[in-house]
Parts: C-alpha cells; structure tokens; sequence
C-alpha cells in the first residue's frame, strides 16, 4: 500500500453484526507508524464497535487485522495492552476518591513499587509536558486533567498504537490546543494514533489521513488537509450539506424573556446550582449559552422551563408576565416551550408513540385535549404534521419514539415544540449526537423561528454550533452567566477562559465532574 | 443445541399478552407435578382447581360472587402500578372500607330507603379512600416508602376490625359471638339474576372495570398515569405533578377497595364478621399483574384467580386437596408471570456450533 512500508495496523474486511443491525461491513485500512489516522463518521457509522475489536473487548465475526504485518489476535483487552495499543476512552473510569497515582496504579496490568511507578508517572509528565500532580484527588480535577491521567496510564505502557475516542468533546479549546501538542509529540516518536471524531476542524488540524465510515462501510479515505470541513462532512452523511441562511439585517424586538438574578439551591453537596444568573433575550434574538457540561446546564434548563420552578415569581418574566413559580406546563401556555437535552425519557417517552408523544407537550398549545379525553385524531393530525415538515424518518405517527434513531427522534422533538409557535424557545444541546444533515435543519428551523419573532435560548457544549447560530453568547462556569456578548466580535480565547473559569488554576473549591453520556441508540 | 439470550430490538407485544397464558399453562403443568410429588393425585388436582369451575355450570354463580371483588380492587391497583405506585396494602383498604359501611349501615339500622346502599357505597369508598391517604400523605411529604406504610397499614386495620365488633359493634342477640346485627333488607345487596347467589357486585364490577379502561387508554388523566409511571422526567417536563398522581393512585386503589369492601360486607356477608378480610387485596395484586395492568386484562385475570378459588373448594372436598394448596397455584402464577416478562425484552436464539466454524458465536458481550 504505502511503498514497501509495513504498516502498525492493518484491517482487512472486517465485519461485524448485532441484532438488527450491520455495524461494521467489511471495512478495510491501514494505519502507518507515526501517523496520525482519524476514523471519522456520525453516530451510529460503526466507529466504537471497530475501535472495540481492536482493542479486543469483541472479536470480530469475519476480517483479519495485522499488527506490523503479522496476523493479530486479541482476546481481551490485556492482550492488545501486551501488543501496544493503548485506548483512551471518551468516558473515563476513574474513582473519584482516590489520588492520581491511585487509580493509575488501579489499572497496571504488571505489578510495581509505589516508588517506581511514581517514578515512572513523573517521567512520562516531563517527557510529554503534561501538567498534572500525581497525589492530587481525583473528585478535585478539571475534566481536562482527567483525561490526563487516562493518557498518561495508556503512555506508561509505551503504546505503538494510542486510540482516542472522541477526546474534545468535554474539553475547552485551551485544553484541546494543549491536548494535540501532546499528541503530536507522540506522533513525531513513532507512535501510531487512531483519532475518533465528527470534529471536522479538529480533523483538519491534527490528522495526517482520514478514513470515514458512513453505514458500517469506508466511504473514503482522504486526507484532511487537503479536503475541506464541507467536503468530508458531505461524504460522511452521503448527501449535500445545507447551509444554515440567516439574514443579518434582521432587527431585534423588545426584551421578551428576561431571568433576573436567578439563584437555585444545589443538592447540598455541591453548594448552589445556579448563582445570580440574568439574561436578556430580544424577540427575534437567539442567545447561546456555552460552557464544560456539568456547570449547571441542567438546573438553567430546568429552570427556565419550569420542570423545577424557582421560588421568586418575578425571577423570569416571560413577554413582561411573572413565571418564576410556575410549573412547565402553565409556562407553556404563556407562550414557553422548552427541549431538555436528554430525549429518551424527558424530552420524550420512549415506549410512547410519536402521537403520545405529541400529546405530551402540544396538548394545550394545540388543542389536543378536549373535556378530559384526548382528541385522538387531532394528535395524530399533529404528530403527522411535524414528521412530515421536519422530514422525519419514522414508519408514521404510531410509531413508538424509541424505534427512531437519535437525529429523527430530536428532529420530531424540536418539530413538536416549534411547530407550537413559542414566543419563547429554550433548548439544550439541540444537535447532541444529531447527524449533520439532521443538525443543519434544526439549525435552520431555529433562525427561521427566531425571524418569525421568537426569543430563544440555545444552551450547548458546541461552541462551534453557538458561533453560527446565535446572536448573543454568554458562558456559564460554576453556575455562574458571564456578561453577554454579541457574536459578531466574539473572542474564542476569551470565551475558552470563561468556560475554564476565570478565577484561575489555583481554585480547586469544586471541579465540574465528567460528563457520563449516554451512548447513542443503535439505529434498528 | 445451545442457545443465546439476546435482547429483543423492540420489546415483544405478542410476549407481553402471551405471557400471563403460558405463566398459567406452566403452573398447571409444575402444579401437577408438584402435587403428584406430595402425594396427591396431581392430576386431578389440576382438573378440579382449573377445570371443574368452568366445565360445571353451576360453579359460575361462584365464580361471579368470587371474582367481583378481586375486579374491583385488581383494576384500582393496575392504575396504581401503572403510575410506579405500589399500593400492597388494598386488604388494609377493602377492611376499613367495609367497616365504613357497616359504620352506616348500623347508624341507620332502624331505617328504610332506596338510599341506604348508595350511602354505605359513598361510605366505603370515602373509607378506604382516608385509609389510603395515610401512605400517600407520608409519601408524598416525608418520602417514605408507600410499599411499607401500605401494607403494615393492613394490620393496623384487621386490629380496627377485631376491636369494633368485639367491642362497641358486637350485636347484643349473637350469643357472644363477636359480629355485628345482621343488615336489614334495605341495606343488604339486592340479588341481580334469581335464583342464584349473584349480587349487584358483579355487574358494578366489570362496569368499573370497563370506565377504568375507557379512561386509562382516552382520557388525559390515563396518560398522565402512564407517563409518570414509564417516565417521570418526561411527565415532570410535560407539567404532570408526581406527587398528584402519588395522591390520585392511592385514593383510586383505596376506593376501589374500600368499594369493594361494602359490596362484600352488605352482599355475601350480610354483616361484619372476623371472617371479613379474605385476603381479596393481596390476590388483587396477582389480578393486577395477570391483567397486565390493563383494567379489561384485569377482567379476565380476576375470572381466572375465581377460577382457582372456587376450584380450590372443589378439590378439597372431591380429592382432599388442603386450601392452602390453591394458594401455592396462585403464587405460582404471578412468580412464573414475573419471570416470564424477562422474554418480552429478551428473546433466545439457537446458536449454531460446528467444528469448521469459526467461534463467531462466542461474540456474546
């Protein structure tokens, strides 16, 4: 393949099914030594379960994989650490009460001295300008240092081959530039690296080649600096990308929807949720609020939906009428409609079907409700007005929402509330785990709300999607809101410090803790 | 031959109707066998518990009166489940129900009227009602748990019981006995088909039942049951209130068995008796479950669990079954039910293993 050159890895027709689904469909490629080799794909395009086999958590069911030429067989994750391949998972496992070296010393396969392996730690820090004390506690680290530890247990092993599967997602852009540097080094020593992602730009950056599943299949294998973010996202959902149109003459109306000094009480061990937040929102404005998952999104959404309503009424003024201690569902008769960020059992009822699930949130709005019974047919009315407008893939409205795969269902989710005409629209992370064709409708179903005169909320851990959406950006850090800015002369570095938190390294009072996602549904 | 469990990619309807009718099926064949073992003919046990009942037509008459209040109380508790409340104290519930009515029923002995029944009804719904807000009150405030309040409740109520008639409410003509004075006619069910010992309980039953069903699956306040119960971020974010659906569910199922209760106590009893608590509430949560939660399912199931009763009573006397053999058929029924739901969301596949094969098959996470 690459003139004489063996490569570290190579897969050749590897396939491999669950229950309804083809996850990997003879999938063939070859990562060279030092190279950097991004697997990319939308969710559901069969990364996780190929980096799985690799890494020997489930074997293959027909393909062969080479290591340096010779034919690879790995059992069990223990073997594929005796080959040198070390995997850095997006989900660390770590034990939050015990130090750094702890819970290294938790994951060595080999036994050694405390002695030694402090030693051991100590060198591959300084070797790899990584900062990072080995007796801190866990449960007092920033998600970036936390990763830390998982490179630093895969570097102790002197890996030929490091996996990272989707490592930004959590981290700001500080950490990321800080992240790559490290990855770059490794690179430069030899070590092979296969780079999970559907971070184009990061792609783009960092990656020397690029294989792209889309279905189980490799589609293309391309290299990245040579293509465009566009061109590689349109290979990965096989189709063309819209772009998001948004005129910018567009004027702003009164203030419609303002929190003032908002303060939620945390659950006790964590001090408060939500601290003095105030926000301001125009009709017609969209206002982002970006920010590290786990500094008190949840608690703003519930919030301002009213899923957890506050106790000052004049907290939340929705068009200038008091709504602080109002449940969601009076608010939505004053015209709020809300999307948590979790589908499967909040923003919908999987068991439900898709008309249940109309009912759930449009049933007043709509008039879905009559005399106590349900007006069946008008639901199903409804229901089928949003998969057909919104485009979603679903056998029809008695179709149960957990049968739609993640982008159709948030597609049906966003459509429910949108369709309702909200004056006021709060959504959180309203393209998480959403393929990109699925992610630019939503996009664009939001300006055009926003154009129609709606004041909406985009709360979301994807700065890239809060640049080209909003017109205002706030971040939150410990339940704190920073000033508002227009986007317009927004300042990523700045905004990078704000989601880190601008009061500095030293203050170590309460770290956000990782962000446990769950994993994607599997498309049936 | 070996065989895989794999988990279903959409949980089975067909398995979630199928199963109460294999959990039968099976507990009638282990039943055989189980009594065979003991010593009995096993066998006939079997025929006579879930044959003789249906096959003898004039066993129906019982069925009717057995299966009456296991309805009642089955199609309360569906709803509470429904709503992931779980109300195991409806016996507590049906007792003082039924003591709220014998309560009317004694001040107004000396009455006469077309009223009195639907007094002594209003009586012990509102009965088991108060019973039930206990446990939702403490649920609801102090977030203890409804399983033990409900059911300690129970015993609390059987001791009401014993101390009411024999105390203030024993009849001065019953020779010691402790139970109160018979009903008079006005307050006493009147019998609905002649000839036969079937009461109005039957019919206001399977009525209940089927408004209960109407309800659950048209009205709004079925769905805010179900979505609490499946989901309860989601019905917080469609604006239903967990803690008045708690409230709803426990007073739906207390008022049903406190329903259940007076129908019982001015039907088959004609009087409060310490007989009175039959253990109606405790094989309502089997009728519940055997219904899958279905107010109609519940129908059917509260039919079969007669079934069993009465067919209990049969072979007692026809092979010497002992009663509480029935009860080892019941429990028998709901366990294998329970266990059975495991293949509404699984399912097992035959695995096929030969020599030239490569093991794909070990790909079982």
């Amino acid at each position: 393949m690459q003139n004489g050159s063996v490569p570290r890895l190579e897969l050749i027709g590897i396939t491999k099914s669950f229950p309804g689904v083809l996850a990997n469909d003879n999938v063939s490629f070859a990562v060279k030594p030092g190279e950097i080799h991004a697997l990319l794909g939308e969710n559901g395009a069969g990364k996780s379960t190929l980096v799985k086999m690799i890494y020997g958590i489930m074997p293959p069911e027909k393909g062969e994989m080479r290591w340096n030429g010779e034919p690879m067989d790995v059992p069990n994750p223990k073997a594929a650490r005796k080959l040198g391949i070390g995997m850095v998972f997006q989900h660390f496992s770590l034990f939050d009460a015990l130090t750094v070296l702890e819970n290294i010393a938790l994951g060595m396969d080999g036994n050694l001295s405390n002695r030694e392996l402090e030693a051991r730690v100590r060198e591959v820090l300084k070797t790899y300008g990584l900062t990072l004390d080995p007796h801190r506690v866990v449960s007092t680290l920033s998600v970036g240092e936390r990763q830390r530890i998982e490179i630093v247990r895969a570097l102790l092993l002197n890996p030929k081959l490091l996996i990272m599967d989707e490592p930004t997602s959590v981290l700001t852009p500080q950490e990321v530039a800080q992240l790559f540097e490290t990855l770059r080094q490794l690179a430069s020593e030899g070590c092979s690296i296969l780079y999970i992602s559907h971070k184009l730009n990061e792609i783009k950056v960092l990656c020397d080649t690029a294989t792209i599943l889309r279905g189980g299949k490799v589609v293309a294998t391309c290299d990245p600096k040579q293509e465009t973010s566009r061109s590689m996202a349109e290979l990965m959902i096989g189709g063309n990308l819209k772009d998001v149109s948004k005129d910018a003459s567009r004027t702003f109306g009164p203030p419609h929807f303002v929190v003032d000094n908002l303060s939620v009480p945390g659950d006790g061990r964590f001090g408060t949720a939500l601290k003095d937040v105030s926000l301001s929102v125009r009709k017609g404005e969209i206002f982002g609020i970006a920010g590290v998952a786990g500094n008190g999104q949840n608690e703003l959404l519930s919030a301002l939906s009213g899923e957890v309503p506050v106790d000052r009424d004049d907290a939340i003024l929705i068009g200038g009428q008091a709504a602080g201690t109002k449940e969601a569902n009076a608010r939505r008769k004053l015209g709020l409609c809300a999307v948590p960020e979790e589908r499967n059992g909040h923003a919908a009822v999987p068991d439900f079907t898709l008309t249940d699930n109309a009912v759930l949130t449009a049933r007043d709005r709509r008039n879905l409700v009559t005399a106590w019974l349900i007006n069946r047919g008008a639901a199903t009315q409804y229901a089928e007005g949003v998969i057909d407008t919104f485009s979603v893939k679903a056998t029809g409205s008695a179709a149960t929402a957990g049968s739609l795969s993640g982008g159709n269902l948030q597609k049906y989710i966003m459509g429910r509330e949108i369709m309702q005409t909200p004056d006021v629209l709060v959504v959180s992370q309203p393209t998480w785990g959403v393929d990109a064709g699925a992610a630019a409708a939503i996009h664009q179903a939001l300006v055009d709300l926003a154009t129609a005169g709606s004041a909406i909320v985009v709360i979301s851990q994807d700065l890239d999607e809060l640049l080209a959406l909003c017109d205002t950006l706030a971040v939150i850090n410990e339940g704190r809101l920073s000033d508002p800015m227009p986007v317009a002369d927004a300042d990523i570095e700045q905004i990078g410090l704000l989601m880190g938190g601008v009061h500095g390294e030293s203050d170590t009072t309460h770290m956000p803790k990782p962000v446990v996602e769950p994993e994607a549904p599997h498309a049936v | 031959m070996l065989f895989k469990v794999e988990k279903r990619p959409v949980p089975s309807q067909t398995m979630v109707y199928l199963t109460p009718v294999l959990a039968v099926l099976v507990t009638m064949v282990l039943g055989a066998i189980i009594f065979s073992l003991m010593g009995y003919d096993g066998i006939a046990a079997v025929r006579e518990i879930f044959f003789t009942p249906i096959l003898n037509t004039l066993k129906w008459q019982d069925l009717a009166v057995k299966a009456a209040p296991l309805i009642l109380i089955g199609v309360g508790l569906a709803i509470g489940y429904r709503a992931n409340v779980w109300n195991i104290g409806a016996e507590g519930q049906y007792i003082v129900g039924g003591l709220a009515a014998t309560g009317v029923a004694l001040a107004t002995h000396e009455m006469t009227g077309w009223y009195l029944l639907p007094l002594m009804a209003l009586a012990g719904i509102a009965g088991g009602m108060a019973y039930a807000s206990i446990p939702a009150f403490l649920k609801v405030r102090y977030k203890v748990n409804e399983i033990l309040t409900t059911l300690m409740l129970t015993y609390v109520a059987v001791q009401l019981l014993n101390y009411l008639i024999f105390g203030p409410w024993k009849s001065p003509r019953s020779f010691g006995q402790p139970q109160t004075v018979l009903f008079n006619a006005d307050q006493t069910l009147p019998y609905i088909i002649p000839g036969t010992i079937v009461q109005a309980g039957a019919p206001i039953a399977v009525i209940v039942a089927l408004v209960a069903w109407f309800l659950m699956s048209r009205s709004i306040f079925g769905f805010q049951v179900r979505t609490v119960g499946t989901a309860p971020n989601a019905a917080r974010y469609a604006g239903f209130s967990a803690n008045q659906t708690v409230w709803l569910a426990l007073l739906i199922g207390g008022g049903m068995a406190g329903l259940a209760g007076m129908l019982e106590v001015s039907g088959p009893f004609g009087r409060m008796v310490p007989q009175f608590p039959t253990n109606y509430g405790f094989t309502a949560i089997i009728v519940a479950f055997l219904g899958r939660l279905n107010p109609a399912g519940v129908i059917i199931a509260g039919l079969v669990l007669a079934i069993t009763f009465v067919g209990g009573e049969v072979a007692q006397i026809t092979i010497g079954l002992p009663f509480p053999a029935v009860g080892i058929f019941q429990a028998m029924m709901l366990f294998l039910l329970l266990a059975g739901d495991f293949f509404v969301r699984y399912r097992l596949r035959r695995v096929v293993t030969a020599a030239s094969v490569k093991p794909a098959s070990e790909a079982a996470e």
